[in-house]
Formats: C-alpha cells, sequence, structure tokens
C-alpha cells in the first residue's frame, strides 16, 4: 500500500478547496469454489484493486474512486471528488460536522494460523467433493448437492487530512454444504453448518477444517430426504425456539438493521428504509424482555465483523444497542454521531471495497448469552416449535413486521424434541417478537458469519457476524403458508 | 457509432490479446471479457444530496479451459503487464482443478450486430451540476405540492458500460450501453402520522428522466397516504402498479427461467411443461433488442448474441422458457440462448443464466379503468423485501410499500397500513383481470399494470 499516492491525493484534495479528506487505498482478494452435483462447478479467484477519495467541501460530501493506481489518475480523481462535492454543497440544509477522532498511525492483521490462500487448491477441491458426495450418496432422491469454500483478504491504507495512517490486513474464510431432495415436485434443502453457503469466520483456514464438512454431510442429505415425510408446519400460535442458525438472522433483521442510525435519519429511505427505531426513542423505548442485551461489537475474536478500525479510522469497540430489554444505542458514523449529539461514533463505517463509499454497516451485532443451558429451554416446553437454519427472510422497511421460513422444524412436546416439521415458517412485529423472549441460552452461544448483507446504493454487499445461542419466543404465530 | 467504437475497441484489443497470452500457455480453450464501468450518483434524503460518488472500475475475467479443467479469474485491471500475469495465474488454476465434466465447449462464434441506441453520450458524461440541478428541480416541487411534505429522498444515477468479449473460437464481440435512472420517495407527516409515496424512472438517455413527472406522482401519493387504516388480512383483489408487477415477473426470471433452477429441479418450469399454469392474457418474453427494455445488450458475457424468448406465452411455460449460458446448455446438448450474466450487472452472480430484458405484453386498460372496475380492493404502488418462501411452488412473500389504499366501489377510498403478501404467483397469476396499456421500465423488465382477481395478504403492519 502506498504512503505516497495516499498523501499526493490529500494533498490534491485539499489544493482544491478540501476542508478534510480521506482516502483508502486496498486490495481484496476472493477466492471462491462451488464443488456441485460431482463437478466443479466454480474455482474462481476475483482481485479488486484500487483507492477511493472523500471529502468535504464547503461543508457538503464528495467521492471518487479508480482502479488506475496512478499519480495522474490520484489527481484527477481528487479533484472529481471535489467538483463533486461542489456540486452537492448547491443542496444542502447544513454543513457536515465530525464528531472529534484521536488520530492514530497504526496496523492490524487478523490473528490466523494458516493462510487460507496458501493452501493448495486439491486439498480444498477434495474436502468439497468428498462431502458433496456423501451428501449424494444418501439417497437417490438427492438431486442436488454442493459444497462450498470461501476465504477473502482484505489489505487497507487509511489516511486522513487530520493524522490518521492505519493499515489493516482482514482475512476471513469458511464454507459449507447442501443437499436438495426432490420428490413429486416438493423440494427440501438441508444446509450445514447454516445457510448462505455455510458460516465463516475473520480466521485462517483452520476455522474451514474446523467446520469438519465430511463428517457432517451424512446427517445433512439424510434429513433433506426425511423433510419429504415430514409434517407440515401447523398453522397456530405457539411457543417457538430458535437454533442461533436462525437466530443470527432475526437478530441480523431486527436489531442490527434498525438501530443503524442513517436509517433512523431517513438517508436510507428511498431503498433499504428507515427505522422504526426513531431518535426520540432512544433510553425510553422497551425493545425486548429483560433477557434481551444486544451489542455491537467489533472486537470478538472470529466475528466476520472484528476488525482493528473502521473505514473512518475510529478503533473497534462494543457499542450496546439494547440492555436489559431496553433501546439504548445506534450504530453510527462520525457525521451521523455529530448530529444526534453524541461524543463520538460507534465506528461502524465500512465500505465493501476501496472503490465504494463507506456506510454505516453492522460489525458484530450479538445477542449476549444468558442464563440457560439450550436443552434446559427445551425441557422447560410445554408445547412448541423449534426451529433452525433460514431458509427465507423478509421485513418492512421500518424493520417492524418480519417474516422467516426456517429449513427444519421439530415438535416440542412435554419437554421432549419429537416429529420434524416441514416448511416452518413464523412471523410478528418486532419489539413484541423480543418482549416475548423469555429464554436466552449460554452453553450453544457461538459466532455466525453472514457474508452477503445488501445496503445502500449503489449496492454494496458486506460482511457481518451475530453471536448467539438459542432462545425462546413465547405465542408466535406459526405456519404462514396456507 | 463512431464514438462507441473507439470506446470499446479498446477493451476488445486487450481481450484479444488475452486470449493470445492464454494460448501461448498450452491450453486447449480460453475466453476473456473486459469491462469497464464509470458510474456516478447523486443520492439525496431529508431533501439534500448526501451522498454523492463517481467510480470508475473495470478489468478482466479470464477463464482457462484444460482437459475440461476450468480456471476463472477476475482481476480489476486493464494493465498490460497485470493481464499477463493474470493469464498466468488463471491457467495455474485450470491446471490444479478437477475436470468439469459437464463442460463441453466454449460458444463457437455467431454473427451479431450492436443495437441501435444503446449508447448515449449525454448520459455517459452528465456531470454532477446537471444530476445536483434536477435533484433540486425534484426536491423544490415536491415541497411545493403540500405543506406536508416532510422530506424528499432519492437518487439520480447516470452510467456508462462497456464490454468486450473473444475467445480462442473466435468469438469477438462488444457491447456498449448507457442507463440513467432516478428515483423519490416522499415523505409527509400530519398530525404525527406518516405518508409515503415513490416514483421512479430508467431510460438509456438521461435527457427521458424527468423529475418533475416524477415529484408529481411521489407526492400525490405521499400526501394521500397518511393517516392510514389497518384493514384485515385475507384474500383480496389488487390493482397492482408496473413497479409492483415487476417485482413478481423478475422472481420468476430468478427462479423459473434460468436453466440453473431448472436442471436442479427447483424451477416450477420443470413441473408444468406446456400447460397454461398463467392467465391466458398474460405474454412475457426475454428481448435485448426490443426498444422498450433498458439493458440493451447484444451479447451476453461468452460474446453469444442474446435470443429472444418466449417465457410465457399465452400463459403457457415451456422447454422454450428457459435461458441458458453455453455450460447449462451442454449440459442438456442444446446451444446457448445467450444469458450468461456479464460482470457488469448487479446483484446476479455470473454462472447462473438469467432474463435482464423481461417485457410483458400490454393490455388496453388504463390504471383507472382497473381501479374502477374494482369493488373492494387494494391498489399496490411497490413491493419491499421480496423473498421467495418457496421457490418450486412460487410462493413469494413480501410488503406493500410507499403508497397503498383501499379501493372501494371502484374508488380509492382510503389508504391502509401496508400490507404482507404471501402467495403462489400460481396463484396470483392465474386470473388477471386486466392489463395495463402502458409499458413502464422497470430495472431489468418492462411492464404494465395489472388487476389480479386475487392476492392473498397474511400480515399487516404498523403504518
Amino acid at each position: 500500500m502506498s504512503l505516497e499516492l495516499g498523501k499526493k491525493i490529500l494533498e490534491e484534495a485539499v489544493k482544491k478547496g478540501a476542508s478534510y479528506a480521506d482516502v483508502r487505498i486496498g486490495e481484496i482478494l476472493d477466492e471462491h469454489h462451488t464443488v456441485k452435483k460431482g463437478v466443479p462447478e466454480k474455482i474462481s479467484l476475483l482481485q479488486t484493486r484500487g483507492f477511493g477519495v472523500r471529502v468535504i467541501v464547503n461543508g457538503a460530501w464528495g467521492f471518487a474512486s479508480s482502479i488506475e493506481l496512478t499519480g495522474k489518475e490520484a489527481k484527477e480523481t481528487a479533484h472529481k471528488a471535489v467538483s463533486i462535492a461542489l456540486a452537492s454543497s448547491k443542496l444542502k440544509k447544513k454543513d457536515v460536522v465530525l464528531t472529534p477522532i484521536r488520530t492514530r498511525k497504526d496496523k492490524y492483521s487478523t490473528p490466523i494460523k494458516k493462510d487460507p490462500f496458501k493452501i493448495p487448491l486439491n486439498e480444498k477441491i477434495e474436502i468439497l467433493t468428498d462431502a458433496e458426495r456423501t451428501i449424494a450418496k444418501q439417497s437417490p432422491l438427492i438431486k442436488s448437492s454442493s459444497a462450498f469454500f470461501r476465504a477473502i483478504r482484505e489489505n487497507k491504507l487509511f489516511m486522513s487530512t487530520e493524522g490518521a495512517e492505519i493499515s489493516q490486513q482482514i482475512t476471513w474464510c469458511g464454507g459449507g454444504i447442501v443437499g436438495i431432495a426432490i420428490r413429486n415436485g416438493e423440494v427440501q434443502r438441508r444446509s450445514y453448518p447454516s445457510s448462505f453457503e455455510g458460516n465463516f469466520a475473520t480466521s485462517g483456514y483452520e476455522f474451514f477444517e474446523s467446520l469438519a464438512l465430511i463428517d457432517h454431510s451424512k446427517q445433512t442429505g439424510q434429513e433433506a430426504v426425511h423433510l419429504l415425510d415430514a409434517e407440515k408446519c401447523p398453522s397456530t400460535e405457539t411457543d417457538v425456539i430458535l437454533t442461533g442458525e436462525q437466530l443470527e438472522l432475526q437478530i441480523h433483521e431486527s436489531c442490527g438493521h434498525p438501530t443503524e442510525l442513517d436509517r433512523a435519519l431517513g438517508t436510507e429511505a428511498d431503498y433499504a428504509g428507515t427505522s422504526f427505531l426513531t431518535h426520540d426513542k432512544l433510553g425510553k423505548l422497551r425493545y425486548g424482555s429483560e433477557h434481551v442485551n444486544l451489542v455491537a461489537d467489533a472486537t470478538v475474536l472470529g466475528g466476520l465483523g472484528t476488525f482493528g478500525y473502521d473505514d473512518e479510522g475510529v478503533p473497534s469497540k462494543q457499542v450496546f444497542l439494547i440492555k436489559e430489554g431496553m433501546f439504548v444505542g445506534y450504530q453510527t458514523s462520525r457525521e451521523t454521531a455529530a448530529e444526534l449529539g453524541l461524543k463520538e461514533s460507534s465506528g461502524g463505517m465500512r465500505a465493501d471495497s476501496p472503490l465504494t463509499l463507506p456506510l454505516i454497516r453492522m460489525t458484530n451485532i450479538n445477542l449476549l448469552p444468558g442464563d440457560w443451558k439450550a436443552e434446559e429451554i427445551i425441557e422447560d416446553t410445554k408445547s412448541g416449535i423449534l426451529m433452525s437454519v433460514n431458509k427465507s427472510w423478509s421485513i418492512d422497511d421500518k424493520r417492524l413486521n418480519f417474516q422467516f421460513g426456517t429449513e427444519i422444524a421439530w415438535k416440542i412436546e412435554k419437554g421432549s424434541k419429537g416429529n420434524m416439521i416441514k416448511n416452518p415458517t413464523y412471523t410478528g412485529i418486532t419489539p413484541t417478537f423480543w418482549k416475548a423472549c423469555d429464554a436466552v441460552s449460554k452453553d450453544d452461544w457461538k459466532m455466525w458469519g453472514t457474508p452477503n448483507c445488501g445496503k445502500g446504493v449503489p449496492p454494496q454487499i458486506i460482511y457481518v457476524g451475530h453471536g448467539c445461542g438459542t432462545a425462546r419466543f413465547k405465542k408466535v404465530r406459526v405456519g404462514l403458508m396456507g | 457509432m463512431r464514438g462507441e467504437r473507439t470506446m470499446t475497441e479498446p477493451l476488445l484489443s486487450i481481450a484479444e490479446k488475452v486470449v493470445k497470452l492464454a494460448i501461448k500457455e498450452k491450453i486447449d480453450q480460453a475466453q476473456a471479457t473486459t469491462f469497464l464501468c464509470d458510474k456516478a450518483l447523486t443520492r439525496y434524503a431529508n431533501s439534500q444530496i448526501h451522498q454523492n460518488v463517481a467510480s470508475k472500475t473495470g478489468g478482466v475475467a479470464i477463464k482457462v479451459v484444460i482437459d475440461k479443467r476450468i480456471g476463472t479469474l477476475r482481476v480489476n485491471t486493464l494493465e498490460e503487464k497485470q493481464t499477463q500475469e493474470a493469464v498466468k495465474q488463471a491457467t495455474k488454476i485450470a491446471e490444479v482443478s478437477p475436470p468439469n465434466k459437464d463442460f463441453k465447449s466454449l460458444p463457437e462464434p455467431e454473427k451479431w450486430s450492436p443495437i441501435e441506441g444503446a449508447f448515449d453520450k449525454e448520459t455517459a458524461t452528465c456531470s454532477p451540476e446537471y444530476r445536483a440541478e434536477r435533484v433540486r428541480e425534484l426536491i423544490s416541487l415536491a415541497h411545493s405540492k403540500s405543506k406536508i411534505v416532510k422530506a424528499v429522498a432519492g437518487s439520480f444515477s447516470t452510467d456508462l458500460i462497456t464490454f468486450a468479449v473473444a475467445n480462442s473460437l473466435g468469438v469477438s464481440a462488444w457491447a456498449n450501453v448507457s442507463l440513467a435512472s432516478m428515483k423519490a420517495t416522499v415523505i409527509s407527516e400530519t398530525g404525527g402520522s406518516e405518508g409515503f409515496g415513490s416514483a421512479e424512472q430508467y431510460s438509456r438517455r438521461v435527457k427521458d428522466i424527468d423529475p418533475v413527472e416524477i415529484a408529481e406522482q411521489a407526492t400525490e401519493k405521499s400526501v394521500k397516504s397518511v393517516r392510514p387504516q389497518k384493514i384485515p388480512v385475507g384474500n383480496y383483489e389488487v390493482v397492482l402498479s408496473p413497479r409492483a408487477v415487476g417485482t413478481f415477473l423478475s422472481y420468476l426470471g430468478e427462479i423459473g427461467f434460468s436453466a440453473t433452477p431448472y436442471q436442479d429441479g427447483e424451477s416450477f418450469v420443470k413441473y408444468h411443461l406446456n400447460e397454461r399454469v398463467f392467465d391466458e392474457k398474460l405474454s412475457v418474453k426475454d428481448d435485448a433488442h426490443d426498444p422498450q427494455t433498458l439493458y440493451a445488450l447484444p451479447i451476453d458475457d461468452e460474446g453469444i448474441p442474446k435470443k429472444a424468448m418466449r417465457l410465457i406465452d399465452k400463459g403457457v411455460v415451456s422447454e422454450q422458457s428457459i435461458c441458458y449460458n453455453s455450460l447449462t446448455a451442454g449440459k442438456e446438448n442444446k446451444r446457448s440462448t445467450g444469458h450468461a450474466v456479464p460482470p457488469v450487472i448487479p446483484y446476479y452472480p455470473y454462472d447462473v443464466p438469467v432474463p435482464i430484458n423481461i417485457l410483458a405484453s400490454p393490455g388496453d386498460a388504463s390504471v383507472d379503468e382497473m381501479i374502477a372496475e374494482t369493488k373492494r380492493g387494494i391498489f399496490v404502488t411497490s413491493f419491499h423485501y421480496t423473498n421467495p418462501v418457496d421457490p418450486t411452488k412460487t410462493v413469494l412473500t413480501g410488503l406493500t410499500r410507499d403508497g397503498t389504499f383501499l379501493i372501494e366501489k371502484g374508488e380509492i377510498s382510503k389508504p391502509v397500513m401496508n400490507l404482507r403478501y404471501t402467495d403462489s404467483m400460481l396463484s396470483a397469476l392465474k386470473e388477471i383481470q386486466l392489463i395495463g396499456k402502458r409499458l413502464e421500465r422497470v430495472g431489468e423488465t418492462t411492464v404494465p399494470a395489472m388487476k389480479l382477481k386475487n392476492l392473498r395478504f397474511t400480515g399487516v403492519t404498523e403504518y
């Protein structure tokens, strides 16, 4: 990463009138492999390089980026950002103000044991092929099976006119498997360890190894087949127990997104939407029961949203969003924090590449462990449904009305796990649902990585994490398929 | 056309050079797709510009085949030295990859021709000042329409997209398109109750975008939608705006008409071949050459000319409805239909063929006539966060957004709180009572309004 190029970009921006400028110069390596139905369907390496410069001129923002890392392009792009900011300033109501920050010169690197980019390709493909073939062998009803590996390495340098010089290397990897059973036009799927191609963590290749895909492929295939004969999800109101593989997305959609301050302030109103958690409710609204403690935490070891500094140079931290059920905090940027009169940013600004503008993005949004063991929650449930692994998801643009479907569920009767249920779905209104949470586990708490969180215009896809175990919710409406 | 060739010739030259380099590496076949995107977007919220960005991206996607072993590599650089290095790396990936027995061959060259009117220089060179002025015009008009307009949000984008494809069998083709879109969401408030309305326009030419019309449509809906009433869930007749129809057809393209879910047994088409599964009035094609479609790409990511497809023919789906790239076509010993998605189109994975030029045939009704024909039903402006619940049964769920109204006795009677639908498209599109005569571009679809006899609403939200 070139400090010289970064300095030149900042100098050019200041020369043209920027009162503040920052630049990110970066390179991303994205290795992505899929073995499907016995063939290596995708063996792919994607390399992204470039820089993006963000400026404030006349109190308004401008941003420009380029893939050409040359002095000439650096100058032209810095000038372009300034001219864009000038155009923005014609339609501003007030000047952009940023919360103060202690500028740092620092380095951060994801701790890894085995570099996933140094592991021979054939070793990875062999694991994927063995796992995928094992699923396929379980039954002729398995019509499709796939196994996935993905690793990303992001090297980035952040510099600002305030004096920041931060270089980071983020590495993450992981993978998963899926089996699809089909009979007479009915399709059932099972994924391990989770949907969206598996589970991912900021870690080395050791995390992929720890998933032990081959060991889990037999059960994955068999469950897909068994689902074809399972009972339909009843249409009723009952207690629902969600395992971490589903609870993570519930947290993501119904807590992660509505606590993003840019949404609450209306700047995502045209696309992703706004938030029911408006700032007048901060510190006053009961979001959930006293068992519900949710944090944004970019410091958790292995979390997919773990890093040293965000893309504004704010050090990683833990921030409470929901404390004992009360709505107490937002995920912010330096600008939105200042707008709300907060002393500092939560450190949640990230861009999906050096070529795109940082936005407020989730880091790791975690439901803190409760007092229960997962098994105790089941034993304590007289009648209900245990749901696991996300299959479908949808939530309104203020993040109130949600509906999720999971791959698999089981009846809970008199404290025991009973018959398997297929096509389970549940729905609710966010605060009503979280207020009905009466048990949160501690023994099966772990980090789940979601590599595909979309937000923004133009759209960006970023990787975020969610820590959680199992939780129970009382009187939930289930069975929406009719 | 000279301007277009000036921009595409260097890209094509790099693609051909990359293929020649690859051939020297003792490979069987090679393909290179070079691309360049110059995109700019002005985004506004709370009636002021808050994001204003420009990005220049580009690169080359290389596919190398050695004895059915395929290596793919995408780098976002067009510099000679780095592309040379990328060729070597793609070759190494192919060398260590296991063979893909489904692979038959990269495509042979086919005759193609550029699409007239795909590229507009004014759009490609649109300035931030021009976008800011149009945004100012839109915001001012929205506020002038009503005192209860609280805030206006949206975006105005102008993009230039160019790509070129060459392969070792002689494919040599290019595409060069300009795109412009403007969207607005108007938020009104009175007595503590908010109303929302939105409108959007897409064109290949920036000068076609009319901020006045967008402001008027979005503001009217927003102002009328304050103080929404909660209505019971259940089955309702619906009048869907083109944007709402676009959501349905776009999802059908992805989960139904792509060869990937079809071959996996997850597409509904597989189980309903040659059946009239939709209303007889519904005919839908995919045709990049139709002047009404947005993405005027004459070729796909493999340089194959895009074929016009009959996705739904008078309500009937068939084998002719399925869109292929060369890999999926090879599995069935068919020819590709030209639906490999180039890396310049957002959202879609590049290895899954999908239709991106979906056009529904117009009918003869106006939206006013549809409303007049509705005894009790719901008018839907757009859907939000739609996702498949059961793709094979075409069950989708999502919520209404930005202007949802109850229709009673042939008239819009009141705004209603947003509703969640959960329904199979095989059921919802089975009885289409009226189809609009005017087509609108909505992203990858070009569609009319429609009146459906029934849509199943399963939930209601609180605004």
